[in-house]
């Protein structure tokens, strides 16, 4: 364990963040059971008070999990000098079996998050909550989650030992040491481009189209989550690339430092809000049939779809810029 | 229009002390424009008067708004209904201290997201209307009996509601403001608007402006007095 | 709803956050006050351990990537000068040089002073370079003499030629350079020994087989790895600002317990104003919006305060409520100076050791206020 300020803020954040998900799953739980919106009993009507402070700290959870999700890779990343082998995140992640899993569960923490929350707002605009039980249960789905990566969390941060010896971004990122990068990595560069580009389009495409027919919902949503994991892989495969102007240095963390310009937060947030915004157009399109919502959805689906197609859209002009201002040629 | 049914609210549900403040409820206002509730203080008027402006929900029963039924409505719902729909004043003024008497009037309709600089000018407006624009940077404890009701009436009147609801308006207020107070009351109702008043002050009940007059009594509606 | 109208909604609850607040400028000034302090302590040891921890950085930057020491019965004892040249032989060194310094003590000034001698030094024997700290302890200038007593108790007078300018202070402050000669006329160190052996590496990979090598062929003599000593510090620092954060969070604590306490314990004033709100057609949401606004005043307020006592403390006062916990240095620096250097990561740890706890200190109070019925302005 290395007593360090900021591993005591993410420790203690992660706790406040799991009592607030624990606390709201507890009234969840009572929602669930004894929710009658005909009846205006007091119980009732403590219930719905309730909703608003779940609605409430689900909202600063989200919030704080954005935080110490950077948070968490940029102390990781200014531990690296205790490790040897480790010349940023990438490395000090690679202490110990956890660091990784824990960068993932933020990563899939927040975006479930944001789709709870897409669907509070949306249940919240329809008079009879038609879907109150369905978020509560996905709520408490949750949980396991959560809990899992405040567990991994402090398992990481305990289980780090100065000068264990590690690798880094140089060997775990590198497309030539064939044992340690997955297949996808080794594709040739011109063709993950296209992937990349093509895919993107092909996803502002569907957008444009919804938005324009209201048409085509599921396959945005899906389409724009699988961009997620293309963006993830591509800013990892080539577009580091540019970024470092070295031709073999693929790290997705480094360029959250300084000496990139903290860049990498414009490509991590785009995506990852890209991404909520878009999962839930499809998500929500699951529930337009509801009578009470029948009004409402298409309209917040809209906003959503312009959400997302402005965040992808910006992710892909960033990388077009770095490529293109880039002192870098492949 | 504005039906009640079998309408009955009940405070600490199930504990010793519990309290049923209105039983069964059953009413229709047709087409009633004017409408005094009469009745001894502790008969329920004003938990009546709550669940009509959408305040409270009721334990049990239906209420209907213009054909739409909003008693199993959540808070938000009800809030906006209120917003739109009603204008309160209350037996105490309920003005927030310290704070001018312009932006008292204007306080009501911060959540609705209309342009500062407008809203501003409707609030200058109303203060005009009521001949007491002069005050509107006075502080609101600083207002005397008569000035307060003014502002109290226009802060009712900012979200440009149809229907006014007065719970004991007189109550505080000496003989000359009480008749002051039924003559604005009687000018808003010729220019529309619909006034519900709660009052046990004969001023208020034999002004001769009320078109339908219900008595109350123990929670429950005693009697129906149609005066159109 | 539009986007503008929702704009325009966020800045009428502003508007009316802001005026509340300065009507009841007494409840908040205590709770302000407490909070301003919170931050402006751990704000404090963060900023000192981060820009020592920097200056430390700065020192060791120069440093060579091997020190060789020699060990006789445990102790750091001088090496001879015929090591240099062996270890230099070694594939891999690229050069291996002698070094000479070490510590006096002035009794007169009752300061440290770190001696060194240089590779070249420009003045003639009998003549001295010394660091801005030396000029202030002793109350000497340029072209002064300063006197030295020597290990067998001789007075040795030295003029000084020159006052080191001070770039990062920690570096040149106590800092006395003097030619090879004087230095072993004043110590008593025969020729052919030296402190110890600075040991550059052409390769940094090699680093560590390279000290594996020397110590074996020198069983006597302790490799000190550049890395090693950087790693030690950063840890010691980490250690020392976590161990203080320890202390601390008792009092972070009893500052979250404050705030809710100020949170949740609203005047009757207070609960008829949010009830008046409520009935005249505010809706539970929007006074939660409006209390989350009025967190966020008190907390950017206090948070900003906070950071800016914290640097001049720090950057301006020298740290002076904290200097003997955390620094360790040697007692010359009268006005010791950290150059001033603060980053986003440090704002941030900032942020969520004291922004969120409070936050989410006032949730559950704010959202009672929040859900005061609306008919208790009739009821009352």
């Amino acid at each position: 364990m290395i007593l360090h300020p900021a591993i005591i803020a993410l420790l203690a954040g992660s706790a406040l963040v799991a009592f607030m998900l624990l606390y709201s799953s507890w009234y969840g739980i009572e929602v669930i059971r004894k929710w009658d919106l005909r009846s205006g009993s007091e119980l009732q009507l403590s219930l719905e008070k309730k909703t608003y402070l779940i609605s409430t700290m689900m909202a600063y959870a989200m919030g704080f999990q954005l935080i110490s999700l950077f948070l968490f890779v940029y102390t990781a990343d200014s531990l690296c000098s205790l490790f040897t082998g480790a010349m940023c995140a990438a490395g000090t992640l690679n202490v110990n079996d956890f660091g990784y899993p824990v960068f993932l569960l933020k990563l899939v923490n927040f975006l479930f998050g944001g789709l709870w929350l897409v669907l509070n707002y949306t249940d919240n605009r329809a008079y009879d909550y038609p879907m109150i039980r369905k978020k509560y249960f996905f709520l408490i789905a949750l949980m396991p989650l959560v809990l899992a990566e405040v567990f991994l969390q402090a398992r990481y941060f305990f289980g780090l030992e100065a000068e264990i010896i590690t690798s880094c971004c140089g060997s775990l990122f590198s497309s030539s040491d064939r044992s340690a990068a997955p297949g996808i990595f080794a594709l040739p560069v011109r063709l993950s481009t296209g992937i990349f580009y093509g895919w993107h389009i092909f996803v502002l495409g569907l957008g444009v189209f919804f938005y324009k027919t209201g048409k085509g919902a599921y396959f945005f949503g899906i389409a724009s989550l699988l961009l997620f994991f293309i963006s993830g892989w591509a800013l990892i495969q080539f577009i580091s690339l540019y970024i470092y102007e070295l031709p073999t240095h693929h790290c997705p963390f480094c360029m959250l430092k300084q000496e990139y310009g903290h860049v990498g937060y414009l490509y991590y947030i785009s995506a990852l809000a890209g991404c909520v915004a878009g999962t839930g157009v499809g998500m929500l399109q699951r529930f337009r049939h509801i009578a009470s919502l029948e009004a409402v959805i298409p309209g917040i689906q809209k906003r959503l779809t312009i959400v997302s197609v402005t965040c992808y859209l910006f992710f892909m002009l960033a990388a077009t810029y770095a490529m293109v201002f880039s002192g870098f040629r492949l | 229009m504005i039906v009640l049914d079998k309408i009955r609210k009940v405070f600490n549900q199930g504990m010793p002390n519990e309290l049923v403040a209105v039983h069964g409820a059953a009413l229709d206002l047709g087409s009633a424009r004017f409408i005094v509730l009469k009745g001894p203080s502790g008969s329920g008027k004003t938990t009546l008067l709550s669940i009509v402006g959408c305040m409270t929900r009721p334990t049990s029963g239906r209420i209907i708004l213009d054909s739409r039924e909003i008693s199993g409505l959540p808070e938000r719902f009800l809030t906006k209904i209120r917003r739109e729909t009603f204008g309160f004043i209350f037996q105490q003024f309920n003005l927030i201290r310290g704070v001018t008497a312009l932006e008292n009037v204007m306080v009501p309709a911060y959540p609705r997201g209309e342009k500062y600089s407008l809203l501003r000018d409707r609030a200058m407006a109303l203060l005009e209307l009521f001949n007491i624009s002069r005050k509107a940077a006075s502080r609101a404890e600083w207002l005397s009996g008569g000035e307060a009701q003014r502002v109290v009436i226009a802060r009712a009147l900012i979200n440009n509601p149809s229907i006014i609801i007065a719970d004991e308006p007189t109550a505080h207020l000496d003989t000359g403001l009480s008749h002051e107070f039924m003559e604005i009351m009687g000018r808003l109702h010729q220019e529309g608007k619909m006034i519900i008043i709660a009052s046990h002050d004969p001023i208020v009940y034999e002004s001769g402006l009320a078109d339908m007059l219900v008595g109350m009594r123990d929670g429950r509606i005693e009697s129906v007095r149609d005066l159109a | 709803m539009s986007l503008m109208v929702w704009i325009e909604k966020q800045r009428n609850l502003i508007d009316f956050v802001l005026s509340s607040l300065l009507r009841r400028k007494g409840k908040n000034f205590a709770l302000i006050a407490a909070y301003i302090l919170i931050v402006f302590v751990l704000a404090s040891v963060m900023f000192l351990t981060h820009a020592l921890k920097r200056e430390a950085s700065i020192v060791l930057r120069g440093a060579p990537e091997i020190i060789v020491q020699k060990m006789t019965a445990g102790r750091h004892d001088l090496i001879p000068k015929t090591y240099a040249r062996q270890i230099e032989k070694i594939a891999g060194v690229s050069s291996a040089k002698t070094r000479l310094w070490g510590y006096y003590y002035d009794p007169l000034f009752k300061a440290n002073y770190t001696l060194i001698v240089p590779e070249l030094f420009k003045y003639e024997e009998g003549g001295i370079a010394v660091g801005e700290g030396v000029t202030r302890a002793g109350v000497t200038a340029e072209g002064n003499i300063m006197p030295f007593f020597s290990s067998d108790g001789k007075l040795m007078n030295y003029r000084i030629r020159e006052v080191l300018p001070a770039d990062s202070e920690l570096v040149s402050s106590d800092l006395v350079v003097m030619s090879e000669a004087d230095f072993r006329g004043l110590f008593g160190i025969p020729e052919g020994l030296v402190t110890d052996l600075a040991v550059s590496v052409g390769n940094p990979q090699e680093v560590l087989t390279i000290a594996n090598k020397i110590k074996q062929q020198y069983p006597d003599t302790r490799p000190v790895i550049r890395d090693e000593i950087i790693r030690t510090y950063d840890a010691i620092f980490d250690w020392r600002s976590g161990i203080l954060l320890v202390i601390f969070s008792g009092a972070l604590l009893a500052f979250i317990i404050f705030s809710w306490d100020k949170a949740s314990g609203l005047s009757a004033e207070e609960r008829r104003e949010i009830g008046i709100l409520k009935a005249t057609g505010w809706e539970t949401s929007d006074v939660i919006l409006m209390k989350f606004w009025e967190g966020l005043a008190i907390s950017l307020t206090s948070f900003l305060v906070g950071l800016l006592l914290a640097y001049i403390h720090v950057f301006f006062t020298s740290a002076t409520l904290f200097e003997p916990v955390l620094k360790g240095w040697a007692v010359l620096y009268p006005s010791f100076r950290i150059v001033p250097f603060i980053s986003a990561y440090q704002i941030a740890v900032l942020f969520f050791l004291t922004v969120v706890p409070y936050t989410t200190a006032t949730i559950i109070p704010s959202w009672s206020a929040a859900t005061v019925d609306p008919d208790l302005v009739m009821r009352t």
